[in-house]
């Protein structure tokens, strides 16, 4: 019996979802637990799998459609049977098995430069010669896309060269996505599915770059837009400004030393500086209630929040994503470290649960580990602050008379000006800072 | 093949016979009595003494090696120790007539002779000039070491001696030579101790060599080869006999040169080639001195003499050495002895009786010598005992010393990783080796070639770029005779030689002109005696000469296999840089002629380290190469190819210069400049690359650097790396075997240098790993123009419409193909 499958929905903030790939085409048998299709919301990546057996009749929607959720996506049965009937896209006059997408007609260039490039050419990780590999890389080219005229089918520089030099090359990789694994490298590589996005879009691009292959047009792939648009939004709507302030670093490393030793022993994780220091904001965030607030409804009012939710900021291959640690302060520094390190891991492999990227009362964002030494953190609305931290370096102080050297390390408050004085928003960095150099002290209560 | 001798029909059909002349065994027979008025009591006590230390020398090695110990001194030697416990009257007795001017070139089985040789140079040696030896030797480092409360300076040269000796075995870095040598190669050219070598026979040809050497500079002094009895099976030692005992030395050599070498080939005949009994097993000549009588007329005043006894010994060297001095060498001494222990220790003796090995050791050369002194009165037994208490004490003194890791170290590869790096090669530059003024027959301006030359245009290309013909260019043959000419001008130590190097002038016309401005001592032609051209050579250049020897056709290089391999690649390292070895070997890449005449194997000599290879492909580098070679002091592989003796330069502006010019070793040189591809080549492929790169650019638009290797080792990378990654692609080719081409190395260089340049893999043309057909398959089995074009579309960058050559088949599957049936 022929069944369609559905566009799922992941989380109860998503609406709709983009199919970044397809792994089956019309006529293919599937099995249960084969992949269909890989498909992605603005902050996560998700793999359809098949739950039935048959063979696929039909096919809906094309790669990098945005798709409702819960929409008919494609439908599995036994040959010949009908599926019509579970076309979202009624109305259509034409078969909307291969040419479902509505604006697909309004692509002609696009698909004339399908039509006319020697697919069989691209082929599934075809060898690519080093020195082709070295001059991708430079000009930002995925190899991927790239058509190998070298022996065994080697990609070599040239073909590269002639991909930059030909804007064709551009359209013709992004619809050649539609029959190479695809796997990942839309992330990693300068062009993504969601170039797919608008047939229009990437027809419109190819024009300008086949004139002037000087440079290249790459569509913005959605987790950039979505962070583009709240960057934007924070900094133009806020009143933003930044304190930094450092501490003496020797307890906390000293401390972390100790940890180190009886790891094994205790079984704990991985501590890090920091987890350290998420679990001292979890505590003294508590005692500045400005600080642990939303501030909404177009500033008219303040939501305090009993329990610090700690945004931990997290670079992944796709862009910066900021998972949430609920109920912070109630947690132990071995159950913090552990939890933020696994949403990090989720985060980072795209698989993290879309209701984990909301509700924080506060953001954490390191940039330490690469050697900042102070930066202005942009407040992830509508939080009221966000801390950054910075790098250790080896300062001097004064201790009875005698120059002492020691680690520090600089936190960067940036708070929202509309929500709270400077004065409060330096005592809690003041108060953060003292607790970190007495941390022992903390972990006694 | 001098016209001056005519070859007599009449003369040599005549029937007759050949005379041999009895040859004598063992013909000494005085008694002590006899010889108390040749030798003073304190002659017989030091030869003697002399024996005895030879003898508690082995002894204590043969401790050390199989116990570990030593008269109480604890010490393991995992390296070799050929010992000559039995042969010990032999080298006394020889060394005894020898002074510091006669050099002795050993076996493996050469520590008695170092030590009977040096203990007699420092009995004759001045107090003076002892001093100056020792303190001139490695700025005095090993006298440092054992210079203490010696009485004497006598007492101190031998503690010199017997340490650096025993230094060099342990492999020390305070031995003669810095512990590089070892046992079976350590010597001491100051005493006129000259290499041992652990070849058997290696000597032979090499002494032939030095006495070449001698006699050719006017050097007192004659050469001892003492080879043993094993080496008379092989024949590089037969090679060196043919060449010793060449007529023309006596019969064609003028004015004071004329006369025989001044060489000794003494045969140490202990009995045994290893395991092998030479006498009723291994050889058929039943005394080794009758090998005398089939070498010259003159039988080389073979004789045999009775090596147990020193003085029937010292009898015989005075008599054979007065002989070399009046000119009338070669002679061949069969010195009878034998060794009481293994060929080495760990040789249990199963091919002898116990009973043969009792005999020998019971009657041996010392106790019976010290029985013969003690009953004709010279000496009492105690005296004996006290030089044998004195001498244990010396040996055990010295032993401690050389074990002693913190008085001898070793090298310390760790803290100076570079040490032997820096020995490979001697890199001198050394215009001419003596002062003396050459000897030429004629003014060079007046030589009929040099003025042939002087009317040749020396550019290929006439003013409208036609080529200029092949009777009016300068051609690569006269590139290589214009710095050989004038280097017989300026050094007086260069000889050249080889098969018809003289009158024909060289079976490819090099030479055409040397004959009639070199006389024969500097330019003469030599028996087929490949190994004999290659040894002399060696032995003539680490003796203080300077030589050029041919050998007509690389594919002959197999037959000088150890000579080239083994002598000429190895002594300046082996020597710690004592020895130079300014040889130059003229080998001649062949065509036409066949499978063992057509070979490119510069791979093989590339892959001996020691050797310098080069491979010049036009007259500019063929005269700027061999004028380097010529000028340095370094043993060089010098490859020429008989496809390239005719060809004009045709890439130097401005032709080949009249003057001399030096083109380094290791520089390889654009000759075509281009953007797409790279080409590397060595010798005459250069121009079927050149060819190639033609095709490439007319018909596929693709434009090829062409870059000639002109010398393998060494090789600077640079130039070509800056190519590559230039090009991204490089094609290697040679017409040598594909397999185990010296290209193949460079290639994987490159991949490892400029692995993120390519843009495919390097690819290596080589010809067929076949023998090579007659010259009609030339295309068939040497890399053609339209191999490249294959190796390219099918390696590196597919060409359009590129129609592969028939009979090539670059694929993978191909290559797997054969190289599975090993072609």
């Amino acid at each position: 019996m022929a069944t369609p499958v559905i566009m799922p929905r992941q989380g109860q903030s998503v609406e709709s979802c983009i199919i970044s790939k397809w792994n089956i085409k019309v006529g293919d048998q599937v099995k249960v637990g084969d992949m269909l299709f890989t498909y992605e919301t603005d902050k996560a990546t998700f793999d359809e799998e098949s739950k039935l057996e048959g063979t696929v009749l039909a096919i809906f929607f094309e790669e990098g459609d945005d798709v409702p959720c819960l929409l008919n996506v494609c439908v599995i049965g036994n040959p010949g049977e009908s599926f019509e009937e579970f076309n979202p896209n009624t109305g259509s006059e034409e078969a909307p098995a291969e040419e479902a997408a509505p604006a697909k007609e309004e692509a002609p260039v696009a698909a004339a430069a399908v039509a006319s490039a020697p697919a069989a050419n691209i082929q599934e990780g075809a060898p690519v010669s080093p020195r082709a590999k070295a001059y991708a890389q430079r000009t930002g080219v995925n190899t991927a896309f790239v058509a190998g005229t070298g022996p065994y089918g080697r990609i070599i520089e040239s073909d590269v060269k002639n991909f930059v030099a030909s804007g064709a090359n551009t359209t013709y990789a992004a619809s050649a996505m539609a029959t190479s694994d695809m796997n990942g490298t839309g992330f990693n590589g300068r062009i993504s599915t969601a170039d797919l996005d608008s047939p229009v879009a990437a027809a419109s691009v190819a024009a300008p770059v086949a004139q002037a292959p000087e440079y290249e047009d790459v569509k913005i792939p959605n987790i950039r837009k979505v962070i583009s648009k709240s960057m934007h939004a924070s900094l133009s709507t806020m009143a933003q400004l930044t304190l930094n302030a450092s501490f003496d670093a020797t307890n906390i490393l000293n401390f972390r030393k100790q940890l180190k030793d009886v790891r094994e022993t205790m079984g704990l994780a991985n501590i890090t500086i920091n987890d350290i220091i998420l679990y001292a904001v979890s505590r003294v965030v508590l005692n500045h209630k400005d600080c642990n607030a939303n501030f909404i409804e177009d500033g008219t009012v303040m939501r305090y929040f009993k329990n610090a939710h700690l945004g931990i900021a997290v670079d992944t291959p796709r862009g910066l994503m900021v998972p949430t640690l609920m109920d912070a302060n109630t947690k132990s520094l071995n159950e913090i470290s552990i939890e933020a390190k696994k949403l990090a891991t989720s985060a980072q492999e795209g698989t993290i649960n879309p209701d984990l990227l909301k509700g924080g009362t506060i953001t954490i964002t390191n940039l330490g580990t690469l050697g900042i030494e102070s930066f202005t953190p942009v407040i992830n609305p509508p939080q009221t602050c966000i801390i950054g931290v910075n790098t250790l370096q080896t300062r001097v102080k004064n201790v009875n008379g005698e120059m002492k050297m020691y680690q520090a390390m600089t936190l960067s408050l940036t708070f929202d000006h509309r929500a709270l004085d400077g004065a409060p928003a330096a005592r809690f960095l003041q108060e953060l800072c003292k607790n970190l150099e007495n941390f022992n002290m903390m972990l006694i209560k | 093949m001098p016209k001056s001798q005519f070859i007599d029909q009449k003369e040599v059909r005549k029937s007759g016979w050949i005379k041999y002349q009895d040859t004598p065994l063992n013909q000494y027979n005085k008694t002590i009595e006899e010889e108390k008025a040749n030798y003073s009591k304190e002659d017989f006590l030091r030869i003697y003494r002399d024996m005895f230390i030879i003898r508690e020398f082995e002894l204590m090695l043969n401790s050390i090696k199989t116990t570990s110990e030593y008269n109480g001194i604890q010490y393991s030697h995992p390296g070799p120790a050929h010992l000559s416990i039995g042969q010990e009257a032999s080298a006394v007795g020889q060394a005894y007539v020898l002074d510091t001017n006669d050099w002795i070139f050993g076996s493996h089985r050469s520590h008695g002779e170092i030590l009977a040789k040096g203990l007699s140079a420092i009995e004759k040696l001045s107090d003076k000039e002892l001093m100056d030896i020792m303190e001139g030797y490695f700025d005095g480092a090993i006298l440092k070491i054992v210079q203490g409360d010696q009485a004497t300076v006598k007492e101190l040269a031998i503690d010199f001696l017997i340490y650096g000796t025993l230094a060099e075995i342990f492999a020390r870095e305070t031995g003669f030579h810095k512990g590089l040598g070892g046992s079976m190669h350590a010597f001491f050219c100051p005493f006129g101790i000259y290499p041992n070598n652990a070849i058997v026979g290696g000597s032979a040809t090499v002494a032939t060599g030095s006495a070449l050497f001698k006699k050719v500079n006017r050097k007192p002094g004659i050469v001892v080869a003492n080879i043993g009895d094993g080496s008379m099976g092989r024949g590089p030692v037969w090679e060196a006999l043919s060449f010793a005992a060449m007529d023309q030395y006596k019969k064609l050599w003028e004015g004071d040169m004329n006369g025989g070498l001044p060489i000794l080939f003494n045969v140490y005949n202990n009995q045994y080639a290893m395991g092998g009994q030479t006498n009723g097993e291994t050889m058929g000549y039943e005394f080794v001195a009758r090998i005398g009588a089939g070498v010259n007329p003159e039988q080389m005043y073979a004789e045999r003499v009775d090596g147990y006894n020193p003085l029937a010994v010292i009898d015989a060297v005075r008599r054979k050495k007065q002989l070399l001095l009046e000119k009338k060498g070669p002679v061949l001494l069969d010195t009878l002895t034998y060794r009481t222990t293994g060929h080495s220790p760990s040789d249990a003796s199963s091919y002898r009786t116990k009973e043969e090995i009792d005999m020998w050791f019971e009657g041996n050369s010392v106790n019976e010598f010290k029985t013969n002194l003690i009953l004709a009165n010279v000496a009492s037994s105690a005296e004996f005992d006290a030089i044998d208490k004195a001498c244990v004490e010396l040996i055990t003194k010295i032993c401690g010393w050389a074990v002693d890791t913190e008085k001898s170290p070793r090298m310390d590869f760790i803290k100076n990783p570079r040490q032997l790096e820096d020995l490979m090669f001697s890199e001198g530059h050394a215009p001419k080796l003596l002062d003396a003024e050459p000897d030429v027959l004629m003014p060079k301006a007046e030589n009929p070639r040099v003025i042939q030359i002087s009317k040749k245009e020396r550019f290929g290309f006439d003013k409208n770029g036609k080529p200029v013909s092949k009777n009016k260019v300068f051609q690569y043959r006269d590139a290589i005779f214009e710095p050989i000419l004038d280097k017989f001008y300026e050094d007086p130590t260069l000889v050249a030689y080889g098969e018809e190097n003289r009158d024909w002038g060289g079976a490819f016309a090099v030479y055409r002109g040397l004959t009639e401005a070199i006389p024969y001592h500097r330019l003469f032609n030599s028996p087929i005696s490949e190994a004999a051209i290659v040894g002399t050579g060696v032995g003539y250049c680490m003796s203080g000469g300077r030589a050029i020897v041919e050998l007509m056709y690389c594919d002959f290089l197999g037959c000088a296999g150890d000579e080239i391999f083994n002598q000429m690649a190895k002594w300046q390292a082996m020597s710690a840089g004592v020895l130079k070895m300014p040889l130059v070997l003229r080998v001649s890449v062949g065509s036409k002629y066949g499978a063992q005449h057509s070979q490119d194997w510069t791979s093989l000599c590339a892959h001996i380290p020691g050797l310098k290879v080069c491979f010049p492909a036009t007259p500019y580098d063929a005269k700027g190469l061999m004028t380097t070679a010529l000028n340095g002091t370094d043993p060089v592989v010098f490859f020429e190819s008989q496809r390239l003796y005719d060809f004009g330069e045709q890439f130097h502006e401005g032709g080949v210069p009249v003057e001399s010019y030096e083109i380094p070793f290791g520089e390889p040189d654009v000759k075509k400049v281009g953007s797409d591809i790279t080409i590397l080549t060595v010798g005459y492929t250069l121009y079927n690359a050149l060819k190639a790169a033609k095709m490439l650019e007319e018909q596929y638009g693709i434009s090829a650097e062409v870059i000639d290797a002109r010398s393998l080792v060494p090789f600077n990378y640079e130039k070509v790396l800056e190519s590559v990654k230039k090009t991204g692609r490089i094609v290697l080719a040679s017409d040598a075997c594909q397999r185990g081409s010296y290209l193949n190395n460079i290639a994987q260089n490159i991949s490892e240098m400029a692995f993120d340049y390519l843009d495919a893999p390097p690819v290596v043309i080589g010809a067929k790993n076949w023998i090579t057909p007659a010259y009609e398959f030339d295309a068939d089995f040497f890399p053609q123009p339209s191999w490249f074009l294959d190796a390219i579309n099918e390696k590196i960058l597919p060409l359009k419409g590129f129609v592969n050559t028939p009979n090539v088949n670059f694929t993978n599957n191909e290559r797997i193909r054969t190289e599975k049936k090993g072609v």
